[in-house]
């Protein structure tokens, strides 16, 4: 486990402050033990490069408990990081500093479902798709949701402003949030937004908090628009001759008029690697890359139509073969495919980087020939899929299991380097939906405008004067 | 009648449209499936069918055509299978066929299959995932009057005299040679389905499929639908899944509890000889 220096020196948990704790929480809800507290000490990143223990994890069950836990943090000088199901992909709820870890997985209950306003109220620690099995029969659904949907909390997406693999046409959680009950890293309860559509008076705060990674506060509750379920949808599993082919598709797609739930992408090596670790045979041998492309809607016979026309332009297009996938089990079948891309991998190599930098839609085609260059000039396998529509890519840097992990650890800085370099001459950013956190810090300072990065530390010192609000998380202060 | 064009070498595979599985609900009332919103699809063990009769023409030239009884709506389930790659289908439907146990099936798709001018070999699917009796494929070679294999899991050789397969056996595999016309049923193990194509899915939309009544077909009326069945279902209930099982609390070592495990197998005698 590394180390995270920073200026700021915290002070540790005491007996005193554990005291304090239960008498605040009840003992059932301060957790000690070296084994109860040690699931809290990673998220889905590596452990072993980014974990770092907790001295003490409280789950407090209202916002009241929340705020006192934050004003005790304030008092004592102790840093606090929030917590939601742990999916999250760059170290944002990993305790660097130790201190105290708040998990909101006690406040999982539905407030109230409110139809008259199309919103559900919830407590931020609810499973994100429990929302959709709730309003499902009504016709209505969040659509807010990304691709770790079965564990992930409504707090933690919040927190990174998660997207997924259907925000070309939903967009991502932010769209859905309209108003969220907030303990501020002064350990005040306010609520920003509302069930509203519109809302300028004043800063849209509301939005500052979503995405802002933990670092101004914590969600307890929040207001979630639904809208209507789509009743069909099915998928075009497209084989292109090349990434580039497959790239080009996706300006031509967006631009026909027709917008998909998803493009995602899949180059070779990640088709072959998920297709032999499913042991899949589809007809992947002669195909560079693949698209994987979901139109859903509300009547079954434009979902045809739209699927149809997709297909065409594909084919028009050069593309290989395109399947269509219109039942269940066959939709499942390919989308498991996409799915498993990361897992296939890390059973060839556990040591990798999971990208996912975001480029504007038509400069995707110039990121795959960067990749491959990448990937030869530093020894390592580049698999790369994502969600293509959007320009979000998962490019994914995975270690050489013959090279040493010292090696590694030099050659996977230089190769991160070299790849956000290339994202920013491509207009792009190095984070689309998984946040900086502590996995991309240490890039962030030299890949964003000075100027922008002052206004968020502004930001930051205004709304946590003693810093102990999920710190050394985006950037540091100092 | 209406007309059917022939080709030289005919494989006929019945397929069976069934609710989606994926993500069915029971009523626990009744026992029965909760039908309405699920979607329908072609068996899935019927693909198994489809994919081997496709291979076989792929290799041995001639056609593919399936051919289904069920309510109209089964045409989706015979594009479907067009879109495969199948050279086409028949529907077999009618109002007098409703409620037809495994046997009254058989009997009509045997007559519908005689209107076809019969085949060179009928591939079916194992069993249908929602009534899983796996007796319409033998009870349609007993009225075809052809050899059958059951449980195929390899087609070895075939050639216009025969065909050789594997059956999955709960030993092993069995080889087995038929003369044609023969009727196989087919496991999973006989192949990875092929996904339907957007050509294939074009052209099922295009392709006309003979719709079949009890007025084309030479049948027995007494032998038709719920009055021909003579298989009567009494009662449908769930089983109630009661396992007991013993929770053995093994505390500390693990190797203590690896022990324990093995005893525990062994005094079962489900594991011999596991300890070096």
């Amino acid at each position: 486990m590394k180390s995270h220096t920073q200026a700021t020196v915290y002070n540790a948990v005491t007996p005193a402050v554990i005291e304090e704790l239960i008498g605040l929480l009840g003992a059932s809800n301060v957790l000690l033990e070296h084994e109860r507290i040690e699931a809290y000490a990673h998220d889905e990143t590596s452990a072993e490069e980014y974990g770092h223990m907790p001295e003490v994890v409280v789950t407090p069950v209202d916002a009241n408990q929340v705020a006192a836990v934050v004003k005790l943090a304030n008092r004592t000088g102790i840093p606090i990081t929030p917590r939601g199901a742990g999916s999250g992909l760059s170290g944002g709820a990993v305790p660097v500093f130790g201190g105290i870890l708040l998990s909101v997985e006690k406040m999982n209950r539905v407030i109230e479902i409110d139809y008259d306003n199309m919103v559900v109220v919830a407590e931020s620690g609810i499973v994100t798709n429990e929302i959709n099995a709730l309003v499902a029969e009504k016709g209505l659904f969040y659509a807010g949701y990304p691709m770790s949907l079965e564990t992930c909390f409504l707090g933690g997406n919040i927190a990174e402003n998660a997207g997924g693999g259907k925000a070309i046409k939903y967009g991502v959680t932010g769209r859905y949030i309209q108003g969220l009950e907030l303990v501020t890293p002064t350990g005040e309860i306010v609520w920003l937004g509302g069930k509203l559509a519109k809302d300028v008076s004043g800063y849209d705060l509301k939005q500052l908090v979503i995405g802002s990674e933990g670092t101004l506060g914590i969600v307890t509750k929040a207001i979630v628009r639904l809208i209507g379920l789509p009743t069909a949808r099915a998928d075009l599993l497209v084989l292109f001759e090349g990434p580039k082919e497959a790239i080009d598709m996706v300006p031509v797609i967006m631009a026909h008029g027709i917008v998909p739930t998803s493009i995602e992408f899949m180059d070779q090596l990640s088709v072959q690697t998920s297709c032999r670790y499913l042991n899949e045979s589809l007809a992947y041998q002669d195909a560079g890359a693949m698209l994987l492309i979901e139109v859903d809607g509300t009547s079954a016979e434009q979902v045809e139509a739209d699927l149809i026309a997709v297909g065409d332009l594909c084919e028009e297009h050069g593309a290989i073969e395109v399947y269509v996938a219109e039942d269940h089990n066959t939709m499942e079948r390919v989308w498991s495919v996409r799915r498993n891309i990361a897992e296939a991998f890390k059973v060839y190599s556990p040591v990798q980087s999971l990208e996912d930098i975001v480029v504007p839609i038509a400069a995707i085609p110039d990121v795959i020939p960067e990749l491959q260059r990448i990937s030869t000039a530093y020894g390592m396998q580049i698999p790369c899929y994502g969600h293509a529509g959007d320009g979000n890519l998962h490019a994914t840097l995975v270690k050489d299991p013959q090279m040493s992990m010292d090696s590694w650890r030099e050659n996977q800085d230089k190769a991160l380097r070299d790849l956000y370099a290339v994202t920013r001459r491509l207009g792009g950013k190095i984070s689309g939906e998984h946040g900086i956190g502590i996995k991309r810090k240490a890039y962030l300072g030299e890949l964003i405008d000075p100027v922008e990065l002052g206004l968020m530390r502004a930001i930051k010192r205004a709304w946590d004067p003693a810093n102990i609000m999920n710190p050394g998380k985006i950037f540091d202060l100092a | 009648m209406l007309a059917y064009q022939e080709k030289p070498v005919k494989i006929i595979v019945p397929i069976k449209q069934v609710p989606e599985t994926g993500n069915v609900k029971m009523d626990p009332q009744t026992g029965t499936m909760i039908r309405s919103g699920a979607a329908a699809v072609v068996n899935p063990l019927d693909l198994y069918a489809i994919e081997a009769a496709l291979r076989l023409r792929e290799r041995h030239g001639g056609s593919v055509t399936v051919v289904s009884m069920g309510p109209p709506a089964a045409i989706k389930a015979i594009r479907e299978a067009i879109a495969m790659g199948c050279d086409g289908g028949v529907l077999v439907s009618d109002r007098k066929f409703a409620g037809s146990d495994t046997w009254a099936t058989s009997y009509t798709l045997a007559a519908a299959i005689r209107w076809m001018g019969g085949s060179d070999l009928i591939v079916a699917g194992e069993r249908a995932t929602d009534g899983d009796t796996a007796q319409v494929g033998p009870g349609l070679a007993a009225w075809l009057d052809v050899p059958l294999a059951t449980y195929v899991a390899h087609i070895t050789h075939a050639s216009e005299a025969g065909i050789s397969v594997e059956r999955l056996t709960e030993e092993g595999y069995q080889q087995v040679e038929l003369a044609l016309p023969a009727l196989l049923t087919v496991v999973k193990e006989i192949a990875t389905v092929r996904l339907p194509t957007l050509r294939g899915k074009k052209r099922a939309r295009q392709t006309e499929v003979p719709l079949l009544t009890a007025a084309d077909l030479d049948l027995d009326g007494a032998r038709l639908g719920l009055k021909g069945s003579p298989t009567k279902v009494v009662k449908i209930a769930r089983p109630k899944v009661a396992r007991g099982g013993e929770r053995v609390a093994v505390n500390g070592d693990p190797a203590a509890a690896v022990d324990a495990l093995i005893a525990f197998l062994e005094q079962r005698q489900l594991v011999t000889g596991g300890r070096q």
